[in-house]
């Protein structure tokens, strides 16, 4: 609980590429059946992501799925920062 | 009841169309984008002619939520599977294996095709396929579909498919519900071969497809399985802590199954992967792919193969030859003009179909299959985005959308991949608008690039605009939402040359069946309209718009006519006029008569899928949109013109 509280969250769509983090949350201002997507591509509390683009849209590695998300959606994907 | 069938399921973009085609030799679209087979196909197998292969569409996910994944669950709830092979792909393991807890609960007899594992390989990663057999209690076979490699094997060890075992227990209160619910459901709604654990988590996740097969089966005990469900619900078993449950049981299989060895250094294609949406290089790239395209297409098919086939072989051997017969032995006049005549069914249907319309679309769908199966619509997808966007849309609908320039009658079934029916109507709409069909598309690269580049710039001008303008206004119009992307990107891949072929030459057959008997009978109506006097009278009562609005030459108006019954029947006829045409003509015909209503085929898909009403409304404003577009750009181009 300690640990988690000293974790600070940001918007995967603030990170650089390269990046490598964990997800938080995946907060309420995404669809909740395109949410079930995302978690059923990997894209889930605690598991890890490695930024590989921001333009033109975010994308991320999640194991060896290539996964694209636009803005609006990579905003509300919330990762600790380690 | 006999069980005949065996279904291949998987999550999209595992290689299960591939699968399929290697099971059964028959001819099936296969595309390594998500989403392809929107419709399930079947056929026999190979292996055993009794036995129905059928491939379902890829599942991101069950409990099914898209239309692809209540079709794969129609087909495992009626069709009479006597097993299923679930193809899953070695490199992302996890996701396969998520999928597989959920078969595992349905107790259907499987085998797992452990597809890719060449991909795995070459990303540093090996998958024990016996430790995952024995966790999973059912044959694991590995297998590189596109190179044929471990077909024999799975074939052989089909007759061994067993039911998997578990994957997973719930935390206690899931499986408390899941008791409950599933004894309730063994008791009112028994499954002549899906398990009821594994109805009671589709049906506790919310499966639209298990909820219909339970309330229909259950009659009146529905409403008691209907508040087991909501108490369960209530007790915090949601389908996102049920889905979040079994991915982390196929976490920890995947895991202790596979080995990864050094980090290769980034492979090639991944590299191509992100150069080709490279935010600078990805521009020259579209532009060097689109440029190779117009010159296969364009310049070689509608160039010089249509010069070949046209002027050589139709214009100096065959119609001098075929006319001589037919004037020879045929006495009645008539009959003779029917069969070779200005409106005759071998000097204009057959020629038009086979010299003029044949070139264009072979070498159309041989670019487009190589596109297709290198990866690169789904890269597209992100690039387009943006502009999308604008017309409220996705860049998901770049996919329908290019695939409408191959046939807007396949593409606007292929709407279906998208979200929304907000989504679909907007994009149905534009496409009929204004997305031209690789037969037309390849008439007015004939055509326009005859006259000049820079024509052909301006048809590409105009048609981006009206479809911006269109789309723009359609967004605001149409009520709803608009749905972000997301999207998964298929490794780029090189094209396997056999595929492309078989899918050109099945894509072929298809068009030929369907566009020769439509040729005949347009130049049939041409004839009769013509023999009766009505060509001419419906040309002069056109003429004031099409030479005074449009500027075009009269018998222009005869390309309008034909348009009603193909697109490019139309385009067809205004490029048979391009010797009389001047640059300003050729732009002005080529740009109305690529908005001009769409063919006939693809106007009875838009009724199938929209319905009659909205085809009636979709044609009103059509038609005289596309005079008006072509009228304004008449005038804006002539005054350009005399400015210089």
């Amino acid at each position: 609980m300690n640990t988690a509280a000293k974790t600070s969250r940001v918007p995967l769509s603030f990170l650089l590429p390269g990046a490598r983090v964990n997800v938080d949350t995946l907060d309420d201002a995404i669809d909740s059946q395109q949410r079930e997507q995302l978690i059923a591509y990997g894209l889930a509390p605690d598991r890890l992501v490695v930024v590989l683009q921001q333009r033109p849209m975010t994308i991320v590695m999640i194991d060896e799925v290539e996964l694209a998300l636009e803005d609006s959606v990579a905003r509300h994907v919330w990762v600790k920062r380690k | 009841m006999t069980l005949t069938a065996i279904a291949l399921v998987g999550n999209p973009n595992v290689g299960k169309s591939v699968l399929f085609h290697r099971l059964t030799g028959a001819y099936v679209n296969v595309s390594n984008y998500p989403g392809t087979t929107v419709e399930v196909a079947r056929a026999p197998a190979r292996f055993d002619a009794g036995v129905d292969l059928i491939d379902t569409p890829g599942v991101l996910t069950l409990p099914a939520r898209s239309d692809d994944e209540r079709a794969t669950m129609r087909a495992l709830l009626h069709e009479p599977l006597r097993a299923v092979i679930q193809v899953g792909d070695a490199k992302n393991l996890r996701r396969s294996l998520t999928l597989t807890a959920l078969l595992a609960d349905l107790g259907l007899p499987t085998v797992v095709a452990l597809n890719m594992h060449d991909e795995a390989g070459a990303r540093g990663m090996t998958v024990d396929a016996s430790a995952l057999s024995a966790a999973l209690g059912a044959p694991v076979v590995p297998t590189v579909a596109t190179g044929g490699e471990g077909i024999a094997q799975l074939t052989r060890h089909l007759p061994l498919a067993r039911s998997l075992l578990p994957l997973l227990h719930y935390d206690a209160a899931a499986e408390a519900a899941i008791t409950d619910l599933a004894a309730r459901i063994a008791a009112v709604a028994p499954h002549p071969r899906l398990a009821a654990r594994g109805l009671a988590i589709l049906y506790l996740g919310q499966d639209k497809e298990v909820e219909a097969w339970l309330q229909e089966t259950a009659g009146e005990a529905y409403a008691a399985l209907t508040a087991l469900r909501e108490a369960a619900h209530a007790g915090g078993v949601t389908p996102a802590a049920l889905a979040h449950e079994r991915g982390e049981a196929a976490g920890t299989l995947a895991a202790r199954v596979t080995a990864r060895g050094a980090q290769p250094s980034p492979l090639l294609a991944h590299r191509i992967g992100q150069l080709v949406i490279h935010r600078v290089w990805a521009w020259p790239i579209l532009l060097a792919v689109l440029f190779v395209v117009y010159e296969f297409v364009g310049v070689f098919g509608a160039g010089t193969l249509v010069g070949l086939l046209e002027e050589n072989l139709f214009g100096k051997h065959l119609n001098p030859a075929i006319t001589g017969f037919v004037q020879q032995y045929i006495q009645i006049g008539w009959l003779a003009d029917l069969l070779v005549g200005q409106y005759g069914l071998w000097t204009m249907g057959m020629t038009y179909a086979l010299a003029l319309i044949l070139p264009i679309v072979t070498t159309f769908f041989i670019a487009f299959g190589l596109l297709e199966d290198s990866g690169y619509f789904a890269r597209l997808s992100v690039l387009a985005n943006r502009l999308f966007k604008l017309i409220g849309l996705n860049g998901r609908a770049v996919l329908p959308m290019v695939l409408g320039l191959g046939c807007v009658t396949m593409a606007t079934l292929t709407t279906r991949i998208l979200h929304s029916p907000r989504e679909r109507l907007i994009t149905i709409f534009l496409m009929a608008l204004a997305i031209p069909c690789s037969a037309q598309l390849g008439v007015v690269l004939g055509l326009l690039g005859a006259v000049s580049f820079s024509a052909l710039l301006i048809w590409v001008a105009a048609m981006v605009a009206v479809l911006m303008l269109a789309g723009f206004l359609a967004a605001k119009l149409i009520p709803g939402r608009r749905i972000p992307l997301v999207t998964e990107m298929p490794p780029i891949r090189l094209p396997l040359a056999g595929n492309v072929a078989k899918k050109t030459v099945g894509r072929l057959k298809w068009y030929l069946v369907e566009v020769i008997p439509l040729f005949l009978l347009g130049t049939l109506i041409m004839f009769i309209l013509d023999r009766f006097g009505a060509l001419p009278a419906i040309i002069s009562a056109g003429e004031p718009l099409v030479s005074g609005w449009l500027g075009l030459p009269k018998e222009a108006s005869a390309a309008f006519v034909m348009g009603f019954l193909r697109r490019d029947f139309g385009a067809t006829g205004l490029f048979a006029l391009s010797s009389q045409l001047t640059p300003i003509q050729a732009v002005v015909g080529m740009v109305t008569i690529t908005l001009f209503v769409p063919c006939i085929a693809s106007m009875m898909v838009i009724v199938k899928e929209q319905g009659l009403k909205i085809a009636a409304a979709m044609l009103a404003f059509i038609i005289p949109f596309a005079f008006l577009v072509g009228g304004l750009l008449n005038l804006l181009l002539h005054a350009v013109w005399s400015a210089a």
